[in-house]
């Protein structure tokens, strides 16, 4: 059974760099990140491109985002993906995660989809609501935090994780929408020749007319959500650090381990 | 329909037990409910699960019972539809679910089926009067945002577990059964089992002296360096998730919310940032000893002792140091 899948990538600003204010005090600066795609959703992509590889049929890489986020579906084709399409939404900061799934929902409809795949939470926001979100959106059943899919007949099976490692085996009619979670495969480099082609390879944009509204503000959800303040957080303790040179270092937590009784000798 | 003043917490269960997080959201939404001027219900949805309300309702807070067989296992249509069915007699301004593997699963699909906006991952939320502010951490817990949301739907929210003290036994709530009707058949999704893994390994929940390794350690082979410390100190190597998914490190290893859960009276966290899926398995240890390379990784924010430094120069100097005495 050929499957076509859709995986949703985001590009969010390297989690592991320190970040700024902006000057308003409502958003992060972002004049100087640097971006990659999401955590979580590499394994989306891998699992994707695997489920392709053994069942045959397509695989469209989607985002919603700014011109930047070219250069991660160059990469996401580069590594097995057959299209890849950019939503044109222009806003960096794409905070409320309802009207990107929205989008994201608009859009899929438009295209075969008999699974649909994204990572089980951005490494910026953290939400882990787009998933389900869309799934709603697109009336299709959905499974979060997935460790291992099995194609069946008609539909599928999947490994929910849930806390304290226990899986929770569910079976879903297709099509499905399922959020991936780390580890569920080893994501796999792109070759050299493959680089090579997908920076010459076609990128879809879409536009809100594409999707049959005139504008992405159409796509908000009957609410308002305003950014009050970005700031760093108040802690609410903070460990007492232990400075010096490398070899003072040492010697502080070597006599710390003593006194605490952690360390005989 | 006139915005109501209820403030709804849904219950989490697995198995004939009640997760611990249900009673965060109870203390939590007890707050809100006060500020609406309404009422706080705990929602309980399942299937010979009586024992549960009763156990709920000493809490000292009300209940909203749904029993059916569509709810015998969790499922998130099965959840959605049940609430959606309670809805028109709750009337909610809020609805609580806790930011777990179950919370976020269900509480965005129903946000999409009601049209209503949905704050996930929240550490801390009140009304302001008909709008609700969300606290919200973004960027692993770097950044700290405050969001303002009106709106005439009711607010859907996901709590991060630990970010408030459960309510404690005592009181006595009511618990009232409501009747709904739910079409299983209409979800496209069936609970199947669940799936235990037993695998022959050390117990590092039992240890009192954990030293785990995260990606700081950048390669497999530099896990003996962070052995060496766990064999000075008499303890045990844990790991946070990245190195499990690699597996540098057995599964069984793994500290954190999809791992176990440690109170060690030591733990060392050895290049590890300390996202919050990490830091739920470990903040209740005795005496914490983080190094990280970076000042600003929130492992810091728990830790009792902070040292920035490279752990792979760093260690070998500390056990040098322990020995050489």
């Amino acid at each position: 059974m050929a499957l076509n899948i859709v995986v949703c990538l985001k590009q969010v600003p390297n989690p592991d760099l320190q970040f700024q204010v902006s000057g308003d005090g409502k958003d992060i600066r972002r004049d100087a990140l640097n971006y990659k795609v999401n955590g979580a959703d590499e394994y989306a992509l891998e699992e994707a491109v695997r489920l392709k590889e053994r069942q045959g049929g397509t695989v469209t890489v989607l985002t919603v985002g700014p011109k930047r986020t070219e250069q991660m579906l160059r990469e996401a084709l580069a590594k097995g993906a057959d299209r890849a399409v950019r939503v044109a939404f222009e806003d960096s900061a794409a905070m409320d995660a309802f009207q990107v799934a929205r989008i994201l929902a608009a859009t899929i409809a438009k295209r075969p989809h008999d699974l649909v795949l994204t990572g089980v939470q951005s490494d910026d926001y953290a939400y882990s609501a787009t998933g389900a979100l869309a799934a709603g959106f697109l009336g299709v059943p959905h499974a979060s935090v997935v460790t291992r899919i099995e194609v069946t007949d008609g539909g599928l099976k999947a490994w929910r994780e849930l806390e304290g490692g226990d899986q929770e085996v569910v079976s879903l009619l297709r099509p499905a929408l399922l959020t991936i979670q780390f580890g569920i495969n080893q994501p796999r480099y792109a070759p050299l020749p493959a680089i090579m082609k997908a920076a010459r390879q076609p990128i879809e944009e879409v536009t809100p007319a594409d999707i049959g509204r005139a504008s992405w503000d159409a796509f908000r959800g009957p609410y308002s959500m305003a950014v009050r303040r970005v700031s760093p957080p108040a802690l609410k303790g903070h460990a007492e650090m232990i400075g010096g040179s490398l070899p003072d270092q040492a010697k502080a937590v070597a006599d710390l381990m003593r006194e605490k009784g952690f360390y005989r000798g | 329909m006139m915005m109501g003043a209820t403030v709804l917490a849904v219950a989490e269960h697995r198995e004939g037990r009640v997760a611990g997080v249900t009673y965060e959201l109870v203390a939590k939404g007890r707050e809100l409910a006060a500020k609406a001027g309404g009422t706080l219900h705990v929602v309980l949805l399942g299937h010979d699960v009586g024992a549960l309300a009763a156990e709920i309702a000493s809490r000292g807070v009300d209940v909203f019972h749904v029993e059916h067989t569509a709810l015998a296992a969790y499922t998130a249509g099965g959840y959605a539809q049940a609430l959606s069915g309670l809805r028109p007699k709750a009337n909610p301004r809020v609805v609580l679910f806790a930011h777990t593997t179950q919370g976020y699963d269900v509480a965005p699909r129903l946000a999409a089926e009601w049209n209503a906006p949905i704050v996930a991952n929240c550490v801390d939320l009140s009304l302001e009067g008909e709008g609700l502010v969300a606290h919200r951490k973004i960027l692993n817990d770097k950044m700290a945002i405050e969001l303002e949301v009106r709106s005439e739907q009711p607010y859907i929210v996901t709590l991060r577990p630990g970010s408030v003290k459960p309510a404690a036994p005592g009181g006595q709530g009511a618990v009232t059964g409501v009747d709904v009707p739910l079409d299983p058949t209409r979800n496209g999704r069936t609970f199947l089992g669940y799936e235990k893994t037993q695998v022959q390994d050390i117990d590092i929940a039992s240890a009192d002296i954990v030293v785990s390794a995260g990606r700081g350690i950048q390669k497999k082979e530099n896990l003996k360096i962070v052995e060496e410390l766990a064999k000075a100190l008499g303890g045990v190597v844990g790991a946070s998730r990245p190195l499990t998914d690699l597996e540098w490190l057995p599964k069984t290893r793994q500290v954190g919310q999809s791992g176990k859960t440690v109170r060690p009276k030591l733990y060392v966290a050895c290049g590890i940032s300390g996202a919050m899926q990490h830091i739920a398995g470990m903040k209740d240890a005795g005496l914490i000893l983080a190094i990280n390379t970076d000042p600003s990784a929130p492992i810091f924010e728990v830790a009792h002792y902070g040292v920035v430094a490279n752990v792979l120069e760093f260690i070998p100097a500390l056990v040098k140091e322990l020995k050489g005495h």
